[in-house]
């Protein structure tokens, strides 16, 4: 049970408040209103913070576990960084526990009405779920989804990989996205990279908006191209982007004519 | 609402019987399926008459070759159909569908066993039905296990998936990038020419068993996929160092002993499952389910389930369902139920449209008999 994980966090964190927000895949989140060292941060938000927690899986054997852990703690503090220094939307690191795998960052997003987390996913799910067809597809859905791609691009012309684009790693605030959860993040130069980033999110699309999946991946893309037209990257974006779109169109064919034997 | 499973039952029977051939890989199953009127559930489930496999297994250090399976399945499928009716205890007239898998295989096995199957539908004037192969693990899993919605993990020898449904569809989540986690096993046995029989995915395990020291294999997630071409090529060359020409020892880094071929069978499988695990769990937490139901060949490694069960046990109301090498491996019972529930909405094939196909993807697919 979730209860041993929560155990586990407090003993690291002994005196603070925690109320838990979502267990993802690999870390578990939640939601404090004590900030570690000031008491009065230059943030957006500063009345609450997230501090994300990467327990120990007991599955792993201990060496792979610990190894693990340690290095995605440390590789997402430092890519989140990266990003303030850059400019591109995401929450801002407060502290971290690399051995424990704790992370104390910026709380973003805002509440859907339904009370969940204002993520893509979360806000695309409530729109077919609660509106029409026509809301679905309605002009701020379009918006959204160009930002995000936009987004991608602007992190893909820094050769910065983001690892695990779905929609629920996309969280919005105010129509703005920004992005979350850098675990797999990596850094390359190379089309190929970028273009299994690409895939990954339009699979992670297909898989879970499956009904309009075609409009969001085709606005997505959209969005990726104009961050490559952007003035501040000049020449050399337009060529990027060639490269990448190309290769995409290889990791695809990859993808579904695999033969699958057996 | 639920599907109308009885629409197109023969007026005055009340059950339907399917027989189930499959042959996409080294496995030629044939099974035969009972299905009463009405929807399965607990009290009304599927009866399993015969379930009759017959494996072609090579030398160590040889693959299967397509040719030589298709000649194997060419060989024994008479045969083992006429034990799997005799077990079953029916005649060819009983029978209400001939399901065969339409694919994703190799193409001689398949095509060998599907004229088998058109022959008999000729013979007997019974309809044809093609089958997905990983629809038809899938469905036996849910039957078997009673796993209501889970996500499956698919784990054999040509495949591996991370699927969930959603709208009619087993929707694919995470796969492989390139190879599938059977075929690197059975490479790396090759490699250390380990005995195909009974399954070279067996000895790796038994071996592993042994194994104690953990030798250090990248790790290769990407989102939902993985990619595990590089880790074979890696443990591969270790092999090749320890065991080939240059006779090169290799130690434990902590403990000083010597390193050995059970610790990279045991290596291999630490870093492959929990590569596996990983995005099982992804998958779980993306889609807010608590089920997880393995199924394929390498499902039935005990590693593989135990580790899951560790996974699933740290999430909310977890649950964990897999099933034993009778339904893990590829058979015949799978394909006649994923077939017959086909059946009985409605779908069949016409001769002309029972061709096989090496590509067959899980979600072209339309379930029809679900519709939650």
């Amino acid at each position: 049970m979730t209860d041993r994980l929560v155990g586990q966090v407090s003993g690291y964190l002994p005196n603070i408040p925690l109320e838990v927000v979502s267990q993802g895949a690999e870390a578990l989140v939640f939601k404090t209103k004590v900030h570690p060292y000031i008491e009065k941060p230059y943030l957006q938000n500063n009345s609450e913070y997230i501090i994300k927690f990467r327990p120990s899986k007991p599955y792993r054997h201990p060496k792979i576990d610990a190894s693990i852990t340690k290095n995605r703690t440390i590789g997402e503090v430092k890519f989140m960084a990266k990003l303030s220094k850059l400019g591109i939307k995401a929450p801002s690191v407060i502290s971290a526990d690399y051995k424990n795998g704790i992370i104390w960052m910026e709380c973003l997003g805002s509440e859907l009405p339904n009370g969940e987390v204002s993520s893509l996913k979360n806000w695309l799910w409530y729109l077919e779920r609660n509106e029409s067809e026509e809301r679905c597809l309605a002009d701020d859905v379009k918006l959204a989804c160009n930002k995000v791609g936009e987004l991608i691009g602007k992190l893909h012309m820094n050769d910065m990989i983001h690892g695990d684009l779905t929609s629920s790693n996309i969280l919005l605030q105010n129509g703005e996205p920004m992005l979350i959860d850098f675990g797999l993040s990596s850094y390359s130069g190379l089309p190929e990279d970028k273009a299994v980033d690409l895939y990954v999110l339009e699979r992670a699309i297909l898989s879970t908006h499956s009904v309009f999946s075609d409009k969001y991946n085709q606005w997505l893309l959209e969005g990726y191209e104009a961050g490559h037209k952007s003035s501040e990257f000049g020449k050399k974006g337009n060529k990027k982007l060639v490269e990448t779109i190309r290769k995409l169109e290889d990791v695809r064919l990859r993808g579904r004519k695999r033969s699958m034997l057996g | 609402m639920t599907v109308d499973l009885d629409k197109y039952a023969k007026p005055g029977k009340g059950y339907y019987i399917a027989l189930g051939l499959e042959g996409s890989a080294n496995k030629l199953g044939v099974g035969v399926i009972k299905h009463n009127l009405g929807q399965l559930s607990t009290t009304n489930r599927a009866e399993v008459l015969s379930n009759i496999r017959d494996t072609y297994i090579t030398p160590p250090g040889e693959g299967f070759l397509p040719r030589d399976t298709a000649r194997h399945h060419r060989n024994w499928v008479v045969r083992v159909i006429k034990k799997a009716l005799i077990e079953a205890k029916i005649k060819g007239t009983d029978i209400d569908c001939i399901c065969f898998t339409q694919g994703p295989g190799m193409g001689a096995p398949l095509q060998s066993v599907v004229v088998a199957a058109r022959t008999l539908a000729q013979l007997w004037d019974l309809p044809l039905v093609g089958v997905n192969h990983c629809v038809g693990h899938i469905e036996m899993g849910r039957e078997i296990t009673g796993a209501d919605n889970p996500v499956v993990l698919y784990v054999s020898g040509g495949n591996t998936q991370v699927i969930a449904y959603s709208k009619q569809r087993y929707r694919i989540f995470g796969e492989t990038l390139d190879i599938a986690i059977g075929n690197c096993l059975d490479r790396f046995a090759r490699t250390l020419k380990i005995p195909n029989e009974p399954a070279p995915g067996y000895n790796i395990e038994q071996m592993a068993k042994k194994g104690k020291h953990l030798v250090n294999l990248p790790y290769t997630v990407k989102g939902m996929d993985l990619s595990m071409s590089g880790i074979l090529a890696h443990v591969e060359g270790l092999a090749k160092d320890m065991f080939g020409k240059q006779n090169k020892k290799l130690v434990d880094v902590e403990s000083g002993e010597p390193i050995t071929a059970e610790d990279l069978c045991f290596s291999l499988q630490e870093i492959l499952f929990s590569m596996l695990v990983e995005i099982t769990e992804r998958a779980i937490a993306h889609v807010n389910s608590n089920q997880v139901l393995i199924v394929g060949g390498v499902g039935s490694n005990e590693r593989l389930q135990e580790m899951m069960k560790l996974m699933i046990q740290d999430r909310k109301n977890g649950q964990i369902y897999a099933t034993d090498e009778r339904f893990c491996i590829d058979n015949g019972i799978m394909i006649a139920h994923a077939g017959l529930l086909g059946y009985r909405t409605g779908q069949t094939n016409e001769l002309w449209n029972t061709i096989c196909t090496q590509r067959f993807r899980t979600d072209e697919v339309f379930v029809k008999w679900r519709d939650d």
